[in-house]
């Protein structure tokens, strides 16, 4: 944990370090040591540049961009946990093609003039989703079939469905803005700004705090709902509450940087190999890992790239095969 | 300690499980629910355990209405083993008995000295010691059984509820489990409510019986003047010969070949 604590600081300062412009290691930490303890005295020093590129353009994205590989694989080993498949992912109850909805109609409406507004419309459709999606597995008579997981997983299909052949229609309509909305959706960290890492940082603490709140609930959880009960889970507030917390972490992360698949699919899978599937070591690994795994794909597209592709693109294309051989390995045993 | 039903009904939509049924259980007893398919077996130990809530009537737990009991409190005072025992995720076997001390642990702690203690012996009785680093699914349907029974018998409740929960393990097994059940309802004072379908078994080592056809109960009493021929012909629809076994030193049921 503390390694990979460790290892997390230490690529967050090789991706600072890399991109268009090289700068020293050197010059990165005293620049933050400046900047954090408020001591001036060194600014000759260093250059004005880098200390605009550090501080105003990368340091911003990076963060941002560890925060949302953190919070997306949280919730996917939330997802896995409350719907009891591996399968599962931050998008499975629909939350992305909401948060993708949201933003095609902010988008086509042209309300991205102001600064806000596509993030917040995205926002605003995720949780919409997920209301309309409890409601529509939630029956009150039955703890058995209320919000299982197969109920929740056929309810997230059907409203996942319903809200991409909307989207399918708002391209349809949207002329030449189209471009605009599926670069949007392919998600992206180009100029990502303070208050979006301060967002995404605030609902990560909040998500995690309350993940590790009910991770040993979450571990009963998987010896099905009777067993679960009899031990003292409150199975409908657990699950309620985890639910709440995986798609909020989800649609946070969709609203700021678009549409990033695999990451909560796969690292908690990958995680689940190193630690066993409780919940109490998965999720806090799982948060650095993707944290991790995401920054790393970034990097490699913003600096070793000669062009930016998309995040989505290059997490899928690279995280897809790494999975495809561990999955493999891991059946031959 | 004493669980009582009183004019319990229970009902999916309008299909009626269980109807206006009333019975009491008491500590120091081993007691057998027996009954045909889908005469609601389950369902009322779904309901004494709190799981369902009845449509209408009351049940008691030592006078304590269960449903104003939290799930918390219930968890210290009946303990289940379900019909249903697969678990989705790969954890090993000593991890699943070990959440049957899931109610004594407080949030953030680790076990204590004692939760260990009890969990290693619970394994030792159970005869699982040697499981205890294998992956739970990768066990037969028996061992995984007993790592569920071992569970509920770590969770050290009055009150232990069994579905069917000998459905799939060796006789050896069994008879060493009813064994432990039947010496931990005498010497330490437990209900044991249990659901058969052997009705052999059930007559020689339970002290009460219960008949269930179609939610409502049949016969209920001292498991020697319940079995009969006649509710045998009345519960089940099966031609049947009763008689008392002196090896068993219990009535035992034979079925004429037709």
């Amino acid at each position: 944990m503390v390694l990979f604590s460790l290892i997390l600081v230490l690529m967050i300062f090789t991706s600072l370090s890399m991109g268009y412009i090289h700068i020293p290691l050197m010059d990165i930490i005293n620049i933050l040591i400046e900047k954090i303890f408020g001591n001036f005295h060194f600014i000759e020093n260093t250059n004005e540049i880098y200390l605009a590129v550090i501080l105003d353009v990368r340091l911003p994205r990076i963060l941002t961009c560890t925060a949302v590989g953190a919070a997306l694989a949280v919730s996917g080993g939330l997802f896995q946990g409350i719907l009891l498949n591996p399968l599962a992912d931050p998008y499975t109850l629909g939350v992305s093609a909401g948060a993708a909805f949201g933003a095609s109609i902010a988008i086509l409406l042209n309300l991205s003039a102001a600064f806000v507004s596509v993030p917040a419309f995205a926002f605003t459709g995720a949780c919409v989703t997920l209301f309309v999606v409890i409601f529509l597995s939630y029956s009150s008579k039955n703890p058995m079939s209320g919000l299982s997981s197969n109920n929740l997983i056929l309810s997230g299909i059907i409203i996942g469905a319903i809200l991409s052949a909307g989207i399918s229609f708002l391209k349809f309509i949207a002329n030449e803005q189209v471009s605009v909305i599926i670069f949007w959706l392919m998600g992206s960290f180009a100029s990502k700004t303070w208050p979006d890492f301060f967002a995404v940082m605030i609902f990560l603490v909040i998500g995690l705090f309350i993940s590790i709140f009910f991770a040993r609930d979450l571990n009963l959880i998987s010896l099905g709902a009777k067993s679960a009960t009899s031990l003292g889970v409150d199975l409908k507030k657990v699950t309620l509450i985890l639910l709440v917390t995986g798609s909020m972490l989800a649609a946070i992360s969709v609203s700021v940087s678009g549409i990033i698949g695999f990451v909560g699919l796969l690292i908690p899978h990958m995680v689940r190999f190193v630690t066993g599937p409780d919940n109490r070591k998965l999720i806090p690994l799982s948060m650095l890992a993707g944290a991790f795994l995401l920054l790393m794909a970034d990097t490699i597209t913003r600096a070793v790239l000669p062009h930016e592709i998309p995040i989505g693109v290059l997490t899928a294309l690279t995280g897809g095969p790494v999975f495809c051989w561990i999955f493999k390995k891991s059946r031959l045993k | 300690m004493k669980i009582n039903l009183h004019n319990i009904s229970f009902a999916y939509d309008h299909d009626i499980i269980i109807k206006n049924t009333s019975c009491s259980f008491v500590s120091g007893n081993f007691y057998s629910i027996l009954g045909p398919n889908g005469s609601g077996k389950t369902t009322l130990l779904d309901l004494i355990s709190g799981f369902l809530r009845p449509g209408a009537g009351d049940i008691d737990i030592d006078e304590a209405p269960i449903l104003s009991l939290s799930k918390k409190e219930i968890s210290k005072k009946i303990s289940l083993v379900s019909q249903d025992y697969t678990i989705n995720f790969p954890f090993s076997v000593k991890e699943v008995v070990m959440m049957g001390r899931h109610p004594y642990i407080p949030r953030f702690s680790h076990p204590s000295t004692h939760d260990l203690n009890r969990v290693d012996a619970t394994m030792e009785i159970c005869g699982i010691s040697h499981l205890h680093d294998r992956k739970i699914n990768e066990l037969s349907g028996g061992e995984k059984q007993r790592c569920v029974f071992a569970r509920a018998l770590c969770q050290d409740t009055p009150i232990l509820l069994l579905d069917e929960a000998f459905s799939n393990m060796d006789i050896s097994h069994t008879l060493q489990m009813l064994q432990l059940v039947k010496k931990s309802v005498k010497e330490k004072n437990k209900v044991v409510i249990s659901v058969f379908h052997d009705l052999n078994l059930a007559s020689s080592w339970s002290d009460a019986l219960l008949m269930l056809k179609e939610g409502e109960i049949q016969a209920f009493g001292n498991t020697q003047d319940v079995l009969s021929q006649q509710t045998i012909k009345n519960v089940f629809n099966v031609e049947s010969i009763v008689e008392f076994n002196k090896h068993v030193k219990a009535k035992q049921v034979y079925y004429p070949s037709v």
